[in-house]
C-alpha cells in the first residue's frame, strides 16, 4: 500500500508540474494560434476571392487580367483592390472619397456584404447574397492583406476628368491634339481596346463591343447635345451610361454595359493617354 | 460538549486548537480521527471498534461502496480496473466539458469561432480542449474492453444478467455522447461526419414518413442548421449524460449487490462465492481499495494532461459548408465499422441490423444460460467472441477510405499532399521554405531539404497513381485492359485507374505579401486518341498558418522533418 501513496503522490505531482509547464508556454502558444486563425481566414479568402471575385477584379485583384469560367480572357468590370488608394494609410483614399468615417475592414466588410451600384452584387446571406457570415469575414482578410509596403510607396494617382472633353483638352498637363500614333498603339495593344471594338479601318470586325468604324460621324449622332469627341470621351469613363444600339451579337446588353469601368482609373496615371486615344478614334 | 472557548480555558490555546481539528476531522471523514487515518496509511491495524468502516455506514460518498473486496478480485486480473476506469473517464469528462462550456454557444453563427476563441485566447483552452476529445475517445474504448473483460471472464452469467444488459446501454450512451460531441465545433469533420449519420440513420426499415420525422427531428430541418446543433449540443451535455449517469448507478448497484464476480477458476462451477467472503480474503475498502484508487486517478490523470499535450491534438477543420462535401467523409474510429458496412450492403439492412445486434447483445445473458464460467467449458462463444472482434476489426478497416472509396488518380495525389482539410504531404513545408517557382516530383532542391522531402513525396504519391507505356523508368509499366467500348483501362499494383504516363509538376507562386499558392499541375495524355487533359490543384497557404504543429501531432506524413 505504501509504494501506491508514493506512486500516486509522484504521479500527481508530475500532473501538475505538467499543466505548470503548459501554462508557462500558453502567452506563445496562444498567439500562435491567433496567428493561424487569420492566416486560414486569408487562405479561404483566397479560394472565395478566386472562385467568386476574381471575374471582375481580376486574378491579382488589380482588375487588369480577368478571365471567364471557361477560362476565356474578359474585360475587368470591378475596380482594383489591390491597390494603393483602396488599402494604404487609416483613412484610405477611396474611404475619404465615399466619406467612410468607420474602419477600413469595416468599409470593405460593408462593401463586399451590401455590395455597391448595380454592378457590384451584394454577397452577405444577410442581404440575399450566397455568403455567409464567416465567409465575408474571409475575404475581407484576404483584401486587407494585399496591403503591403511596397504597394503603400507607390505614388498614389488620382486624377479629376473634367466633365467635359474641351474643358479636358484645355488642361494643363494635356498636350493637345493628341498623338493618333501613340493612341493607336494604346488603342490596340495596351488598353485592348480593339479585341472587342475590331480596328477602325474595318479589316479587323468588331468581336463583342459596337464597331468603332466612321465613329468621327456617326459619335455625334448617338446623344443629342453631344459632339463625337464629348461622346466618346464620356463613353470611355463611363461605359454604362449610354448604350449603343447595335453589337455584333444584337443588341448591346446593358446598362451595366459589359464595357470595362475602370479605364478613367487606369489613364488617370497618363490622361494624355485619353488625349491620344481621342485623337486616334476621331482623326484629329 | 463543551464550546472551544470553554476547551481554550481548560487546557489551554494549543491543545485546543488539535483537539477542535480531530473532531473537525472525524465529521468530514464521517468517523476517522487524525490518528486513524495515520494508522491506516502506516498499515497498522484498526483499533476496536474499527473506526475505518464507519465512513461506509455514515457518510455519503463511502455508502455505496463495499467496505471490503475478494482479495481475489483486486489484482490486475481479472478486473483490470476497467469498471473503476469508466467511471474515472465519465467524471473527467464531466470536469473538463464544464470547462469547455462556459466558452461555447450552441450557434452555427459563432460556434466555430468560439473553438478559434478556446484555442488563442483562452488560457489553458487548447488543453482542455485536447482533455475533453482525447477522454472522449479513450473512455470509449475503455467501456469497450470493460464490456470484453466482462464477456471473457463470464461474469455477465446469472446473477448479473441485468448489470451486463444495464452495460451494454451505457457502452451505447458512452459512444452517443462521444460522438453527439463532434458536432459541436461546427467544422467540416463534425457536419459531414452527423450528416452522413443521420442520413444513414433515416434509411432505417420503417415506415416513410417515420423515417421523415426522425430525420426532421435530428436534423432541426431539411438539412443541420441552427436548430440542429443546438439539439445536438443539449443532447450531448443534458439528456445523455443524465441518462448515463442514472444508468450508471443502476449497474453500480448492481456490481455492489452481487460483488465482483470472482476469477473463474476460483470458485465451482455453477456457484457464485463473490458475496461470501472469508475472514482472511478481505481486503478493506479503508485504506487499501481507497489509496490504490486514488493513485489510478493520478496516473490516469498524468497520462491524459501529457497525452492532451504532447501525444494527441484535437483536430479543427474549416467552417462547415453545407455545399462543399470533403472528398473523404469519414466516421470516427468507434463508427467506422458501420460505414464499413455501408459500403457493402444495402443501407436498410445495415441500419435495420445495427439495433437487432444491440438487442441481442443485451438479451445474450438470458439466452446463453451455460452454468460454467471457465474458459475451457466455453469454446465456442470464446471462438465466436474472437471471431467477431476479429470481425467488427475488418469492418473497421473497410471503412476507412483506403476500401473501395477512389476518386480520379489525380485527385487521390492532390489529396494526399494538399488536402483541402488537415494535414498532407506538403502542407507541413514551413512557408519561409517554400521557394516560388516550379518543381517535378522527386526534385531535389540543394539546401532546401523540406521542399526536397515534399517533392519526394510528390513522388511516392504520383508513383502509386501512374504507370507507364513507354518504359519511363520514374513510373511502374501499365497493366493494360481492354474495355467494350474500346478504349483501355491502365492500371499498377496500387491502383485499377492510372495514368498512363503523366507529365505533373509543382508550382509555388506568392500571390499576396505572406500568402503564396501552391498549384499541382498534371498533364495525361489518352493513348488512344492523343486527347491531352490537364488539370489543377490549387491550395492557398499563409505564413502564419501553422500546418506544421498539426502535422507533428497529428502524425500525418509531412514535410516537416
Amino acid at each position: 500500500m505504501q509504494i501506491k501513496i508514493v506512486i500516486g503522490t509522484i504521479a500527481f505531482m508530475i500532473a501538475m508540474m505538467v499543466l505548470g509547464y503548459s501554462a508557462l508556454r500558453e502567452p506563445s502558444r496562444m498567439e500562435r494560434f491567433t496567428d493561424a486563425e487569420l492566416g486560414r481566414s486569408i487562405e479561404a479568402g483566397a479560394e472565395i476571392f478566386a472562385n467568386n471575385c476574381a471575374t471582375c477584379h481580376g486574378v491579382d485583384g488589380t482588375a487588369q487580367e480577368c478571365f471567364d469560367t471557361t477560362g476565356n480572357q474578359i474585360a475587368c468590370q470591378g475596380l482594383p483592390l489591390n491597390y494603393n488608394g483602396l488599402l494604404c494609410g487609416d483613412v484610405s483614399q477611396r474611404m475619404s472619397d465615399m466619406g467612410w468615417t468607420g474602419t477600413k475592414h469595416d468599409y470593405i466588410l460593408t462593401t463586399v456584404s451590401a455590395g455597391r451600384g448595380s454592378i457590384m452584387p451584394t454577397w452577405s446571406d444577410a442581404f440575399g447574397g450566397p455568403l455567409r457570415p464567416d465567409q465575408i469575414r474571409n475575404v475581407t482578410n484576404f483584401v486587407l492583406n494585399y496591403e503591403s509596403e511596397a504597394l503603400c510607396s507607390q505614388p498614389l494617382v488620382t486624377y479629376e476628368w473634367p466633365e467635359s472633353a474641351t474643358d479636358f483638352l484645355a488642361g494643363p498637363d494635356i498636350t493637345a491634339p493628341g498623338d493618333p500614333a501613340r493612341g493607336q498603339e494604346l488603342f490596340t495593344v495596351t488598353y485592348g481596346c480593339s479585341a472587342c471594338h475590331g480596328t477602325i479601318d474595318g479589316s479587323t470586325p468588331a468581336a463583342i463591343g459596337p464597331s468603332l468604324v466612321d465613329i468621327e460621324t456617326v459619335g455625334a449622332t448617338m446623344v443629342e447635345g453631344m459632339d463625337a469627341q464629348q461622346y466618346v470621351y464620356h463613353s470611355i469613363l463611363y461605359p454604362s451610361d449610354f448604350i449603343a444600339p447595335e453589337c455584333p451579337t444584337g443588341p448591346c446588353a446593358g446598362p451595366p454595359s459589359v464595357m470595362p469601368a475602370n479605364f478613367g482609373a487606369r489613364m488617370g496615371e497618363n490622361p494624355q493617354d485619353m488625349a491620344d486615344i481621342l485623337a486616334y478614334l476621331l482623326g484629329q | 460538549m463543551a464550546t472551544f472557548v470553554e476547551q481554550v480555558r481548560e487546557m489551554g490555546i494549543k491543545k485546543a486548537v488539535v483537539t477542535k481539528s480531530d473532531e473537525i476531522v472525524e465529521r468530514l471523514t464521517a468517523g476517522m480521527n487524525i490518528n486513524d487515518i495515520r494508522a491506516a496509511l502506516r498499515g497498522d491495524e484498526p483499533r476496536r471498534p474499527n473506526p475505518r468502516l464507519r465512513p461506509h455506514a455514515d457518510g455519503f460518498w463511502l455508502h455505496i461502496r463495499p467496505s471490503f473486496y475478494h482479495t481475489g478480485v483486486t489484482n490486475i486480473y481479472p478486473t483490470f480496473r476497467l469498471g473503476w476506469l469508466s467511471t474515472f473517464m465519465l467524471v473527467w469528462e464531466t470536469i473538463t466539458g464544464l470547462i469547455l462550456m462556459v466558452f461555447y454557444t450552441p450557434s452555427p453563427l459563432v460556434a466555430y469561432g468560439n473553438m478559434w476563441n478556446i484555442l488563442g485566447n483562452v488560457p489553458l483552452g487548447q488543453l482542455f480542449r485536447n482533455m475533453h476529445r482525447l477522454g472522449a475517445e479513450v473512455m470509449v474504448l475503455v467501456v469497450a474492453m470493460h464490456m470484453l473483460r466482462t464477456f471473457i471472464t463470464g461474469s455477465y452469467k446469472k446473477p448479473r444478467q441485468f448489470t451486463w444488459a444495464t452495460g451494454m446501454l451505457l457502452l451505447l450512451f458512452t459512444i452517443f455522447l462521444s460522438f453527439s460531441g463532434y458536432l459541436l465545433p461546427w467544422d467540416q469533420l463534425a457536419y459531414w461526419a452527423l450528416t452522413v449519420f443521420i442520413s444513414g440513420g433515416a434509411a432505417a426499415p420503417a415506415p416513410a414518413f417515420v423515417n421523415d420525422t426522425v430525420l426532421l427531428v435530428l436534423q432541426g430541418g431539411p438539412a443541420l442548421g441552427a436548430d440542429g446543433l443546438l439539439r445536438w449540443y443539449l443532447l450531448h451535455v443534458l439528456l445523455l449524460p443524465l441518462l448515463a449517469g442514472i444508468f450508471f448507478f443502476v449497474h453500480y448497484y448492481k456490481v455492489v449487490l452481487y460483488g465482483i464476480s470472482l476469477p473463474p477458476g476460483r470458485e465451482q462451477v455453477g456457484e457464485d462465492t463473490a458475496k461470501r467472503v472469508p475472514k482472511d480474503e478481505r481486503t478493506y475498502f479503508n485504506p487499501d481499495i481507497l489509496t490504490s484508487e486514488l493513485m489510478w486517478t493520478a496516473l490516469a490523470t498524468l497520462f491524459l494532461v501529457a497525452g492532451a499535450l504532447w501525444l494527441w491534438d484535437a483536430p479543427l477543420e474549416t467552417h462547415a459548408d453545407p455545399v462543399v462535401t470533403p472528398l473523404h467523409v469519414v466516421a470516427p474510429w468507434y463508427l467506422s465499422w458501420s460505414q464499413g458496412w455501408l459500403k457493402l450492403a444495402d443501407k436498410t439492412l445495415v441500419v435495420g441490423f445495427i439495433p437487432l445486434l444491440l438487442v441481442s447483445f443485451i438479451i445474450m445473458p438470458y439466452i446463453e444460460v451455460g452454468k460454467s464460467r471457465r474458459y475451457a467449458d466455453r469454446r465456442v462463444g470464446l471462438t465466436v467472441a474472437f471471431l467477431f472482434i476479429a470481425f467488427m476489426l475488418v469492418s473497421n478497416w473497410m471503412g476507412s477510405p483506403e476500401f473501395r472509396v477512389q476518386s480520379s488518380p489525380d485527385r487521390e495525389v492532390s489529396i494526399q499532399l494538399l488536402p483541402e482539410e488537415g494535414p498532407g504531404g506538403l502542407k507541413g513545408i514551413p512557408y519561409e521554405h517554400m521557394t516560388p517557382g516550379t518543381y517535378s516530383p522527386g526534385q531535389v532542391i540543394d539546401g532546401n531539404p523540406f521542399l526536397t522531402r515534399g517533392l519526394e513525396l510528390f513522388q511516392q504519391a504520383m508513383y502509386q497513381q501512374s504507370c507507364t507505356l513507354t518504359g519511363n523508368p520514374q513510373w511502374a509499366p501499365c497493366n493494360v485492359e481492354e474495355l467494350e467500348n474500346g478504349g483501355h483501362r491502365y492500371s499498377n499494383f496500387f491502383t485499377t485507374d492510372a495514368m498512363p504516363d503523366p507529365i505533373a509538376h509543382l508550382e509555388i507562386v506568392e500571390i499576396q505579401p505572406n500568402l503564396k499558392e501552391m498549384t499541382l499541375h498534371y498533364e495525361v495524355t489518352n493513348p488512344d486518341t492523343g486527347e491531352v487533359t490537364e488539370t489543377v490543384w490549387i491550395r492557398p497557404r499563409h505564413a502564419f498558418s501553422n500546418y506544421e504543429e498539426e502535422c507533428r501531432f497529428l502524425n500525418k506524413s509531412c514535410a516537416t522533418d
